[in-house]
């Protein structure tokens, strides 16, 4: 049943020994070990297990791992350079949008993807890709100010 | 008042760990050697266990153990020990554990589930506390009435009322003889789930050597730990429990649940850790729900809008197991008065057994539920007399001087309802309001709000604080962080207390209770208050020790020093002095001999003058109440009978703001979570008692793009128990939403809704008059 699968992971090139019922967010919390990426829900609703694959934001709950031989994925562990935090995490703890901070990683890799696109994504663009995603604790209204002040600033140092 | 860390922005000590995806919660937990279970639940709400056939599934890959509830005797629970880990003979609801399978992969335990058969014989099921409450209901616990139960509790044997709370103040239900105008309604706030994005989940461990050691999501670690023991008959100080990160409660990691099968699962595996997280469909199944509050309210009042009476009947559909439900009820019953007075009060609550999912906290205890019915009945009422709203309301707040349902004086450091009140009218009532035009009706409501305390007779909380040898200083608390941000208010109120910069405070992260001073449970929106006050209290402890060694150093008494948080010093002669970091370990001279003692410091809090209820129902509650006011201008597009909230204004007297950005993230984001309750939420069941939405895709929670522009604003009357007068705020803000938006939905149609939510399918039938749920005015 086991199948192996190859795959860049943040950099790093890694062949696992998979079963291929299971999906991408099994295989890195509990293969890989990177327990930043979240489980939340089982069906691709709440956005908490978002990582990007080949440069686009997806819900790794829902990614069969035949998708996965010789994809890219980074996950929230890729962000910060050492202890420097991406522009896009230092605006969300900025604008006050971390509370239990369940759902912080996916909406970091969601906001990651969009900036990494398009720093230019208008407003509703942005609306878009963070309605892909709950937050119960924060009311919304911190994240977005977040997720404005990253592109901001990442557009100020570009 | 020059504050220099109060009231400024601090950032959360655990902001960068939670960006990062560093912070472990539960889940993210993998100790060595560690099992896995997965946990059969039962095909029927309500039937007797015939039998069970395990074999199938012990012969499966990895299983270790298969588990089931024959022969536990095993009954736990805080209020009432009607809780068993697993079920015996009987299932009682659609989540409730019926067996488990241990195993080395959760796969492994989730595949061989399925090969466990049971045979049932299913039994009447009730969903609604009306129903099991009718005469030839059958009981769901047989034993209802023999479980311990706390002493202040009535259960009704021969019935399925496992509490019965009654409260009268004054002439009770005859003070409507006095009354010239009598209103009286039916409201429903329906089931939900709390929902927090974090599933519940624990991982549990009956080590070789006879101790306990365990992991939850919980905020009650100290609960936890004195259950297990008590279950398991071991001393309290061999149970040890740990709480990593925990990603947001809203009441429903509250108490003891979970905790109690892991462990009994557990049991079967000694010398194993095993760990169980919940699917999301079974954070809704088999996690702590909420609400299911039916409430039968009569308000009676003079002729110029003077409340002479009310009457309250709370039927509480609380679930298969009572334990934390029970609070809930209690808490609906005296908190229906909202923010007003009545001479005149009988408020009843039946808590009642249902083969439903047990109901506990949901950001407060009954407050939203019944307050609901409170402001939509006053706004009827207001009509029925021809008066303003706004300003029958005022006529009868509660403030400094009167005296609450429980017999309570209200003082003005309990805050102040009609400042909230008129702060939010300028912001709702601002202008007109617009006309109706093709495709919008246009409404604004408003609702009035009281939160009381939740206490209990030992409900404190502990604070260990130590400084370092750099001055830097290490708090050591039991409090629960679920988001809330208790954490940065114990850095802020240390760091003003001590007078030193808050960078110099480092605040706890993990509980554990081998390490932990005691703590009740963070419950009740309570830590500011009361954690807070103990922090200040260590604080103080503190300089007194600094001072107290400092008196040795400088050859005088300690009543002649002042501290200033660098130093401290002759207060008649300042440059007579000592650095304080130099009297951290006690001073220690250049030969090396040290006088004084180590700057540590431990403290307590509780609850000034808690007392339990009388034969009246009245008590005293600890005197922490706060008051707030809601209110919402909203359009409903008149094609889809959609609601969409324009502005939602919200202000509550928290006697002191100590970090604008965390209290406004409480308010904005409680908001929304009742405005989900409101327009989009509900946990429904079938007849049968299958719960028919466990899913995110079919429970519906609030969105970025459903977030309405939100007005917050705080009033800051100091109180006079937390620290620098702050009080809680975490429940408040969901307490007014529904009746504020429901107020406008009147306004707007002239349509009075009686149940939330109010889906765009249920305001378009009664806009077009397919309903009969609703009164059109």
């Amino acid at each position: 049943m086991a199948e192996t699968v190859t795959f860049t992971i943040n950099g790093m090139t890694r062949t696992v020994v998979v079963d291929p019922a299971l999906k991408l967010l099994d295989v890195i919390r509990e293969d890989l070990g990177l327990t930043g990426t979240k489980r939340g829900c089982d069906n691709s609703t709440c956005g908490t297990c978002t990582v990007v694959m080949n440069g686009k934001a997806v819900k790794s709950c829902m990614v069969k791992l035949d998708k996965l031989d010789g994809a890219e994925v980074l996950t929230i562990e890729a962000l910060a350079k050492g202890t420097e935090l991406h522009p896009i995490q230092q605006a969300l703890i900025d604008a006050g949008a971390v509370q239990c901070g369940y759902c912080t990683p996916g909406f970091v890799m969601e906001l990651y993807a969009l900036y990494e696109k398009d720093l230019d994504a208008s407003e509703t663009e942005i609306k878009n890709a963070l309605n892909k995603h709950l937050c119960r604790c924060t009311g919304y209204e911190a994240i977005w100010e977040g997720a404005l002040l990253a592109q901001k600033r990442m557009k100020e140092q570009t | 008042m020059g504050f220099q860390t109060i009231g400024k922005n601090v950032v959360r000590p655990d902001a960068v760990d939670k960006v990062t995806g560093e912070a472990r919660f539960l889940d993210d937990l993998r100790l060595p050697g560690m099992l896995h279970a997965a946990i059969l639940r039962p095909a029927y709400a309500h039937a007797k266990i015939v039998s069970m056939d395990t074999k199938g599934a012990e012969a499966c890959e990895g299983v270790v153990k298969v588990v089931t509830g024959e022969g536990c005797d095993i009954r736990y629970g805080d209020n009432i020990k009607d809780l068993t880990p697993m079920a015996v003979d009987k299932v009682h609801y659609i989540g409730e554990p019926l067996a488990a399978v241990v195993a080395d992969t959760p796969q492994h335990a989730l595949a061989a589930l399925e090969k466990i058969t049971v045979e049932y014989e299913p039994l009447p099921v009730y969903v609604d506390a009306l129903d099991a409450m009718a005469d030839d209901a059958m009981l769901i616990h047989e034993e209802n009435g023999d479980f311990w139960h706390l002493p202040t509790l009535s259960p009704k044997p021969g019935t399925n009322i496992a509490h019965y709370y009654h409260l009268t103040k004054g002439k009770g239900e005859e003070g409507f003889e006095d009354c010239d105008v009598v209103v009286e309604g039916d409201f429903l706030y329906p089931f939900g789930s709390s929902a927090a994005l974090e599933p519940h989940g624990a991982i549990v461990w009956f080590k070789t050597d006879g101790t306990i050691e365990a992991w939850s999501s919980s905020i009650c670690p100290f609960i936890i730990r004195e259950d297990l023991a008590h279950a398991y008959g071991l001393p309290i100080s061999e149970v040890r429990v740990h709480i990593p990160e925990i990603g947001g409660c809203f009441g429903y990691k509250s108490d003891i649940t979970v905790e109690q099968t892991v462990a009994y699962i557990a049991s079967f595996v000694p010398g194993r850790p095993v760990k169980w997280v919940a699917s999301r469909k079974e954070d809704f199944t088999s996690t702590l729900t909420g609400h299911g509050i039916q409430t039968r309210m009569k308000l009676g009042a003079k002729k110029d809008g003077t409340f002479v009476a009310l009457k309250t009947a709370v039927y509480h559909s609380t679930g298969a197991y009572a334990d934390t439900g029970v609070n809930i009820t209690i808490g609906a019953a005296h908190n229906s008065t909202g923010p007003y007075v009545f001479p005149n009060c009988d408020l009843e609550g039946y808590c009642v057994y249902t083969n439903t999912t047990p109901i506990g906290a949901y950001r407060g205890y009954g407050h939203q539920e019944v307050q609901f019915a409170t402001e939509r009945l006053v706004d009827i009422l207001a009509r029925k007399l021809k008066m303003s709203p706004l300003e029958l309301r005022a006529k009868n707040y509660l403030g400094d001087g009167t005296v609450n349902a429980l017999g309570e004086r209200m003082w003005k450091t309990n805050g102040d309802v009609r400042a909230c009140a008129e702060e939010v009218i300028g912001v709702i009532y601002d202008g007109d309001k617009p006309a109706e035009d093709d495709d919008y009706l246009y409404g604004r409501g408003f609702a009035a709000v009281m939160k009381s305390p939740k206490g209990a007779p030992f409900s404190t909380k502990g604070c260990y604080m130590k400084m370092n040898h750099d001055g830097s200083v290490s708090v050591n608390m039991g409090g629960a962080e679920v988001g809330q941000g208790l954490r940065t208010v114990v850095k802020q109120v240390t760091a003003e207390t001590l007078k030193i910069p808050p960078e110099r405070v480092h605040v706890y992260r993990e509980i554990d209770t081998q390490f932990s001073p005691y703590e009740w449970q963070t419950i009740g929106s309570m830590f500011t208050i009361q954690g807070g006050r103990a922090a200040v209290r260590a604080a103080e402890r503190l300089i007194k020790t600094l001072k107290k060694t400092a008196a040795q150093v400088l050859r005088c008494d300690r009543e002649m020093l002042d501290y200033d948080g660098e130093y401290v010093f002759l207060r008649s002669d300042p440059g007579v002095r000592v650095a304080v970091p130099d009297l951290a370990r006690g001073y220690i001279y250049e030969n090396g001999m040290t006088v004084g003692e180590v700057a540590q410091s431990t403290s307590d809090v509780r609850l000034p003058r808690y007392s339990n209820p009388d034969e009246k129902g009245q008590g005293n509650m600890g005197v922490t109440y706060t008051f707030g006011a809601q209110g919402c201008q909203l359009r409903i597009e008149k094609k889809s009978g959609k609601i969409l909230i324009d502005n939602f204004a919200s202000t509550f007297d928290v006697g002191r703001v100590i970090n604008p950005r965390q209290i406004r993230g409480q308010v904005v984001g409680g908001v929304l979570m009742a405005v989900g309750a409101t327009l989009y939420e509900e946990l429904e069941y079938d007849e049968e008692g299958n719960m028919l939405n466990p899913h995110f895709f079919k429970y519906h929670l609030p969105t970025l793009k459903e977030a309405p522009t939100q007005t917050v604003s705080f009033i800051e009357n100091p109180g006079e128990i937390g620290p620098f007068g702050a009080r809680g705020i975490g429940e408040h803000p969901v307490i007014g939403v529904a009746p504020a938006i429901l107020n406008a939905i009147y306004d707007a149609t002239g349509i009075d809704f009686y149940r939330i939510p109010i889906t765009p399918e249920k305001m378009k039938a009664a806009l077009q008059g397919t309903t009969n749920e609703v009164q059109h005015g």
